[in-house]
């Protein structure tokens, strides 16, 4: 015993640095989804608020951006408004039709915070359950895709960066219509990889990418970027390098789009599947 | 002695601001990301017990866990480099030793033994940081160019706090 005693009096830096570093590990590994949206919450706790802070501080460096990216999206909205058009015949359809459904439904909200150089990278809102936020909501601003809504909390939520290796969208080549996974490989924050693309599908640099709409989440026809670069890869795939349109180190104003189909998409295909 | 606490306890406080306000803002094409706030296991004092240096470190690292969301992978980093600072004092210790009464400083010891002291330290705590934060060894060499051109960035932003703020 008393042997014992003198080796921890000896060792005790050596015992004490093996206690804390195992318990920052276990904090690591241990992190699965269920633990990592808890640790989330947590951190927003505490964090939110010194979050939107900072957030007040950075936007007036990029009120002059924000400003015209405003105006680009006015002028594109009143460009679709019936005032627009000469209407050949006033019977048509208008906006306001019963006959029309609700397919999503736009809330605006604002990066709070932000990270493009992590691996897993998340983006907070702050706007949570409250506004109506709900997990596994689409994220998008005027540029294309941001990512997907992962946890919310009361007044905040968490969205999965497409800037992480977790995040995966079928994305299809607008002008031919073939789809794939696209998803982020780790390294630069410009560029994103399209998969699957069979060889015989003519693509050129330039071809734009877009989402494809399955799976519900996000609507079809998001701008995601433009082939900057593509390879053969083990001869009967292409692997194409996508310059993504959407510069994520400057995120502020965003959308998250709530799919009123998704609902019905999942149950019908779970009821398939099984 | 209650001076130098609220001394540390300031520089403590002002480490993990720059760290989230300036520093964590500060990339090029998501290769480089200085850590500075690590500055502050850099500066404790000789005199510090070992454990109340790990403890420390501990806190601090879980404190940019909090607020980057990352659970574990600045506190571990954070931990083994502090667990290696006595380790890497006793490596570069000048002949006579550390008197008492000094501190970790290069106006006190010299730019040369400054250099060693912060770079392998730095070296240490990215390292670490960068592949716990990947946490798979695919792509293992360019997450070890990260890992570098970071220490190197880091090391110069510390080297220069220096000559302009720690001068005595």
């Amino acid at each position: 015993m008393r042997n014992l005693f003198r080796f921890i009096a000896q060792h005790h830096f050596l015992i004490f640095f093996l206690i804390i570093e195992t318990f920052s590990l276990f904090l690591l590994i241990n992190s699965n989804p269920y633990q990592k949206v808890v640790f989330y919450n947590a951190s927003h706790k505490f964090s939110g608020r010194a979050s939107v802070r900072m957030s007040n501080i950075r936007d007036y460096f990029s009120l002059h951006y924000e400003n015209r990216k405003l105006a680009e999206e006015n002028a594109r909205l009143y460009n679709n408004l019936n005032s627009s058009y000469s209407w050949l015949r006033t019977d048509s359809v208008f906006p306001g039709d019963t006959l029309a459904r609700r397919k999503y439904w736009y809330i605006t909200a604002r990066v709070i915070n932000n990270s493009v150089n992590k691996q897993y990278n998340y983006i907070t809102l702050d706007k949570g359950s409250e506004s109506g936020i709900r997990p596994e909501m689409a994220v998008i601003n005027t540029d294309g895709i941001i990512g997907i809504v992962k946890s919310v909390s009361p007044n905040y939520a968490s969205v999965l960066s497409f800037l992480n290796k977790d995040f995966t969208v079928n994305a299809k080549i607008k002008k031919n219509g073939y789809f794939g996974p696209l998803s982020w490989l780790g390294k630069s924050a410009d560029y994103g990889t399209l998969v699957d693309i069979p060889h015989h599908v003519r693509v050129a640099e330039g071809d734009t990418i877009i989402t494809s709409g399955f799976g519900g989440v996000f609507p079809e026809g998001i701008l995601i970027g433009t082939i900057s670069d593509f390879k053969l890869k083990g001869g009967n795939y292409y692997e194409i390098k996508v310059k993504l349109s959407n510069d994520f180190k400057k995120l502020d104003y965003v959308k998250v789009i709530r799919s009123f189909e998704k609902v019905e998409i999942d149950s019908l295909e779970n009821a398939s599947s099984q | 002695m209650i001076r130098e606490f609220v001394k540390y306890l300031f520089y403590f406080v002002a480490l993990i601001v720059l760290q989230l306000l300036v520093f964590n803002n500060i990339e090029f094409a998501s290769y480089v990301n200085p850590y500075i706030y690590i500055l502050f296991i850099l500066l404790l004092p000789f005199t510090v017990p070992k454990v109340f240096l790990l403890f420390n470190a501990f806190i601090l690292g879980l404190i940019m866990d909090l607020f980057m969301g990352t659970p574990g992978v600045h506190s571990s980093a954070t931990v083994l480099m502090a667990y290696s600072r006595p380790f890497v004092m006793g490596l570069f210790s000048p002949r006579e030793g550390y008197q008492s009464g000094t501190y970790p400083r290069m106006a006190q010891f010299g730019a040369e033994w400054f250099v060693k002291y912060t770079v392998m330290l730095v070296i240490i705590h990215h390292t670490t940081f960068f592949y716990l934060e990947v946490f798979s060894l695919n792509h293992f060499f360019n997450t070890l160019l990260r890992a570098l051109l970071s220490s190197l960035l880091t090391s110069l932003i510390i080297i220069f706090s220096q000559f302009f703020v720690f001068r005595k």
